[in-house]
């Protein structure tokens, strides 16, 4: 037995070195989808091609089509990842305070900081996503939305919040995107965290009014 | 504050090319910039081809090419025009003696119309434009600087407020503008006029405070069902 187990270590089997398909697959889907990242935000979405793409996940192009049915698609799946891990992020920081004002402060934090630590992802997330077709554009709203249970907190934190306009919280998220797509556009990713106290006073004035926004802004960015 | 000379200071038309309404293309370059927009609207402009504007406007490849270098061109040439209509609508209710709520609720409302008229013109100028990364986003970027300072003017008005920061009125816009595009890619152009109230209150409530901004959306709200309000 023995010997016999000595042997198949001096013969070893076929593939025996080999990881299973489904994980070797998931591993190339990975490095696209990073390559996509990378690709995007050197180029933009409009001039990646899926030579790009597989040059620099170093995967062949019938592993490429193997995985996505093209630049789109991939495209796609590097955002719905980068997307996730942000409001997961958003959403950890939001939730390790109580008050709405400090949770918003934590969350808001949280979300600056991981676009200027990945400035790459930022431009994906925010502003890449408008030029890559309609399909996308629909992808970046239903994502931006799943922030807005954070934002409608504020109507019960608020004492008039109830009497508030219906959209209040779809245009408050508006805001604070769009105070961060102006820094990317402007390439400061890296100042971003310095937006802190104009995206918090964006989220708290419209629930709590221009006075109490500007109190908590000072109080929580002190 | 001088309006026109704003707009003149961004260097943008006003009011020049008017197309009529409702939009009845009568040149061959208007028939393409209609083109332009509605493909812009239906496939993206990254996607769109000359032929997907040549076919539409009934005009051939060679006219297409007598008027624009490339679809470039076109794509800001059609810009500019949604740029003029936009920018002498809002002109047509500027006052400067006008209530800075009341002239920032006249011009929303005449910028929901033109939008709502003109819903491919709305997509092309307020989703394609922003992320086109090129001469089209330096436009869509001076037209929104317009609205800015005509929203910014509500800080002195009517007090000066020194805690509110001066991105304050960029940040209403761009939740303004949020909820327009939202509207527009939901298929609702046509009912964009309903956002007024949202509007008026997300503009004004940095500046006027909540009971103040929530008076100017109710009585945006009633000129809504008023009869030709």
């Amino acid at each position: 037995m023995e010997r016999a187990g000595v042997g198949d270590r001096w013969r070893p089997p076929r593939g025996r070195h080999r990881l299973p398909p489904e994980i070797v697959a998931r591993s190339q889907r990975k490095r696209l989808l990073e390559a996509a990242v990378r690709v995007v935000a050197e180029k933009g979405y409009g001039a990646m091609t899926i030579g790009d793409l597989t040059k620099a996940a170093g995967v062949s192009r019938t592993t490429f089509y193997e995985l996505f049915e093209d630049k789109e698609a991939c495209f796609l799946a590097a955002y719905d990842n980068a997307v996730e891990m942000l409001v997961r992020r958003v959403i950890k920081a939001y939730e390790t305070q109580q008050a709405w004002p400090d949770r918003a402060a934590a969350g808001l934090a949280a979300l600056l900081e991981t676009l200027a630590e990945e400035p790459a992802l930022a431009r994906l997330s925010l502003i890449d996503v408008g030029r890559a077709g309609p399909a996308a554009q629909r992808r970046y709203r239903n994502a931006i939305q799943r922030l807005t249970p954070l934002f409608d907190d504020g109507r019960d934190f608020a004492p008039g919040g109830r009497g508030l306009p219906a959209n209040t919280s779809r245009m408050a998220i508006g805001g604070v995107t769009g105070l961060i797509a102006d820094e990317l556009v402007a390439g400061r990713a890296d100042q971003l965290p310095g937006l802190l106290s104009d995206v918090l006073f964006a989220t708290l004035v419209p629930y709590i009014g221009p006075d109490a926004a500007a109190r908590e802004v000072e109080r929580l960015t002190r | 504050m001088n309006l026109s000379g704003l707009i003149e200071k961004e260097h943008l038309p006003a009011g020049r090319e008017d197309l009529a309404e409702p939009l009845v293309a009568h040149s061959q370059r208007e028939r393409i910039l209609v083109a332009m927009a509605k493909s812009c609207s239906t496939k993206g402009y990254n996607a769109t081809t000359i032929a997907d504007i040549c076919e539409p406007a009934g005009v051939s490849r060679a006219t297409f090419y007598e008027l624009f270098k490339d679809k470039e061109e076109c794509f800001h040439a059609a810009m500019e025009v949604s740029l003029a209509d936009a920018m002498g609508r809002i002109l047509s209710v500027y006052s400067p003696d006008k209530p800075w709520a009341t002239m920032v609720r006249d011009a929303a409302a005449e910028f929901l119309d033109l939008l709502a008229s003109r819903p491919a013109f709305a997509r092309m100028a307020l989703v394609e434009a922003p992320s086109s990364g090129d001469r089209a986003f330096e436009l869509y970027a001076s037209g929104k600087r317009v609205l800015q300072s005509l929203l910014d003017r509500g800080r002195d008005d009517p007090v000066e407020e020194e805690a509110i920061p001066s991105s304050a009125g960029r940040a209403a816009l761009s939740g303004a503008e949020s909820l327009i595009v939202g509207q527009i890619l939901a298929g609702n152009a046509d009912r964009l006029r309903e956002l007024l109230p949202d509007i008026v209150y997300i503009t004004t409530v940095p500046y006027l405070g909540q009971e103040e901004a929530l008076r100017q959306a109710r009585e945006a709200e009633r000129t809504l069902s008023s009869p030709g309000g």
